[in-house]
C-alpha cells in the first residue's frame, strides 16, 4: 500500500473509531445506543458561553488541552494499523507510548491548578496519585513485550506474535497492561481526577465551551489510542484470517474499546489511596513475576 | 524515513495541534461574546464563595509512594535496553537483571515491613 494511501486510512479509522467510541461510551452512561448523540453534544459544547475564572493561571489555562490533545495524537500516529501502514515507524515506539501517555498525567494537573478552583486542584492532585500507582505495572508490561519481539519496534512486536498471541504468552502481563490502561484513560472504576460524584467533574468542573470540548474529544481519543495499543502489543494487531489487516485493527480494536467501558459499567470507583496500595502491593510484585516467567520461558 | 525525520514530524504533529485548537477558538470567538454577569467568574465550590485561592501548600499524602516511584523508574530506563539484547545475551542477562531487581524488590518489601505502603 503506498504511503498516502495508509495514512488516509489511519486518519479515515482514527476519525471513524472516535465516533464510535463516543457511540459506546454514551452507550455505558445511558443504556441505549444513539447514533446522533455524539454530535449533539459537540454543538452543545460548541455553542456553550466561554467561561473563564476569575484570578486564573493564563498560560496553563490555555496549553493544557493542547497537550492533553497534542500527546494523544503522538502517541495515535506512532502505533501500526496494518502491514506496513504506520504513519512513523519509530525505533524506540514501546519506549515512545509510556513517555508520551506520562504527559496525560501532566496536562490534566495543569489543567486542575489553571483554574484556581479548589474541586480542580484535588481533581489534579489525584492525576498525579493515578500515575504514582499505574505507571509501574505498564511499564514492565511493557518490557516483557519487548522482551519477546527483541526490537522497541511496534510493527516487529506485532510480527513477534504469529505464533502465539501475547495474550496467551503472557497473560499476567495483559491484565496489568489493561487495568493500567484503564486508568491511564481515567475512565469510570479510576475516574478519580474527574469524578463526578465526590469533585462535581474535578479537572473539568470549571471548564466550558472549547477546553471541554477539547478535553471530551482527547478522551475519547486516548481511549481508541489506548484500544489500539492493548491491540498492537496483547492481541495480534493486525493479525487475522480472510479479511485485510486493516479491518482486523478496526475490529479488535473497538471490542477491546467497548470492554473498557463494560467494566467501567459495573464497576465502582476505587478510593485513591486503595488503588495506590494495591497498585504497589500486588501490581508491582506480579509485573516483575511477569518479567521473570517471559524471561525464562524465552531461554527454554 | 531517517529517525531525525520522523521526529521533526512529531515536532510538526504538535505545531499541527496547537494550530487546530487556535482555530477552534477563533471560530468559537467569532460566535459570540461571555455576558457579564455577577458572580458567574467563581469557581464551582458548592455556593460557598471562598476569597482565598486554591494554590495552597497541600499536604501530598502518597509522598512514599512517590520516592518509591523514583527509584523504580529509574531502574526502568535500564530496562529496556536490557530487553531488546536478552535473547542474545541469554541466561547471563537473566542474572544480571535477576540481581538487581532482586535489591530493588527488597527494597519495596521493607517499605511495605515499615508501613510505607500507606496514606501517610
Amino acid at each position: 500500500m503506498t504511503p498516502f494511501l495508509s495514512g488516509f486510512m489511519i486518519t479515515l479509522l482514527f476519525v471513524g473509531g472516535v465516533y464510535f467510541v463516543a457511540v459506546l461510551e454514551r452507550c455505558s452512561m445511558t443504556g441505549n445506543v444513539s447514533w446522533s448523540g455524539p454530535a449533539r453534544s459537540f454543538l452543545l459544547l460548541f455553542a456553550q458561553e466561554e467561561i473563564k475564572t476569575r484570578k486564573h493561571d493564563k498560560v496553563f489555562f490555555e496549553t493544557a488541552p493542547v497537550l492533553f490533545i497534542g500527546v494523544i495524537l503522538l502517541t495515535i500516529s506512532i502505533l501500526p494499523f496494518g502491514r506496513g501502514s504506520v504513519i512513523i515507524d519509530l525505533g524506540t515506539g514501546a519506549l515512545f507510548i509510556n513517555a508520551a501517555l506520562v504527559y496525560i498525567m501532566v496536562s490534566l494537573l495543569m489543567a486542575g491548578w489553571a483554574v484556581n478552583g479548589v474541586y480542580a486542584m484535588v481533581g489534579g492532585w489525584r492525576a498525579l496519585a493515578q500515575l504514582i500507582a499505574y505507571s509501574m505495572p505498564v511499564v514492565m508490561a511493557l518490557t516483557a513485550t519487548v522482551m519477546r519481539a527483541e526490537s522497541m519496534f511496534l510493527t516487529d512486536i506485532v510480527e513477534s506474535q504469529q505464533s502465539l498471541w501475547n495474550i496467551l504468552y503472557q497473560p499476567v502481563g495483559f491484565i496489568l497492561f489493561y487495568i493500567s490502561a484503564l486508568a491511564i484513560a481515567f475512565l469510570p472504576p479510576f475516574d478519580l481526577p474527574v469524578a463526578e460524584g465526590e469533585l462535581a467533574g474535578g479537572v473539568w468542573a470549571d471548564l466550558t465551551g472549547a477546553r471541554k470540548l477539547l478535553f471530551r474529544l482527547g478522551r475519547l481519543a486516548l481511549v481508541l489510542t489506548l484500544s489500539v495499543a492493548v491491540v498492537v502489543l496483547y492481541l495480534g494487531g493486525w493479525m487475522g484470517p480472510w479479511l485485510p489487516g486493516f479491518v482486523w485493527t478496526f475490529l479488535k480494536t473497538l471490542l477491546v474499546a467497548a470492554s473498557f467501558f463494560a467494566v467501567g459499567h459495573f464497576m465502582p470507583r476505587i478510593r485513591h489511596d486503595h488503588l495506590l496500595e494495591y497498585n504497589w502491593k500486588y501490581g508491582v510484585p506480579l509485573a516483575l513475576y511477569n518479567i521473570f516467567q517471559v524471561g525464562v520461558v524465552l531461554l527454554l | 524515513m531517517t529517525p531525525i525525520l520522523q521526529y521533526l514530524l512529531l515536532f510538526g504533529m504538535l505545531i499541527a495541534t496547537a494550530g487546530f485548537v487556535w482555530m477552534l477558538y477563533l471560530i468559537k470567538q467569532s460566535l459570540g461574546k461571555t455576558l457579564e454577569e455577577p458572580g458567574k467568574d467563581i469557581p464551582a465550590e458548592s455556593g460557598n464563595l471562598v476569597p482565598k485561592p486554591a494554590w495552597l501548600r497541600y499536604h501530598v499524602r502518597y509522598y512514599g509512594y512517590a520516592l518509591l516511584f523514583l527509584a523504580f523508574d529509574m531502574e526502568m530506563a535500564y530496562m529496556y535496553p536490557w530487553a531488546v539484547v536478552y535473547q542474545e545475551v541469554g541466561l547471563l542477562a537473566l542474572l544480571d537483571m535477576g540481581v538487581f531487581l532482586m535489591i530493588l524488590f527488597l527494597g519495596l518489601v521493607y517499605t511495605w515491613t515499615q508501613l510505607g505502603l500507606k496514606r501517610q
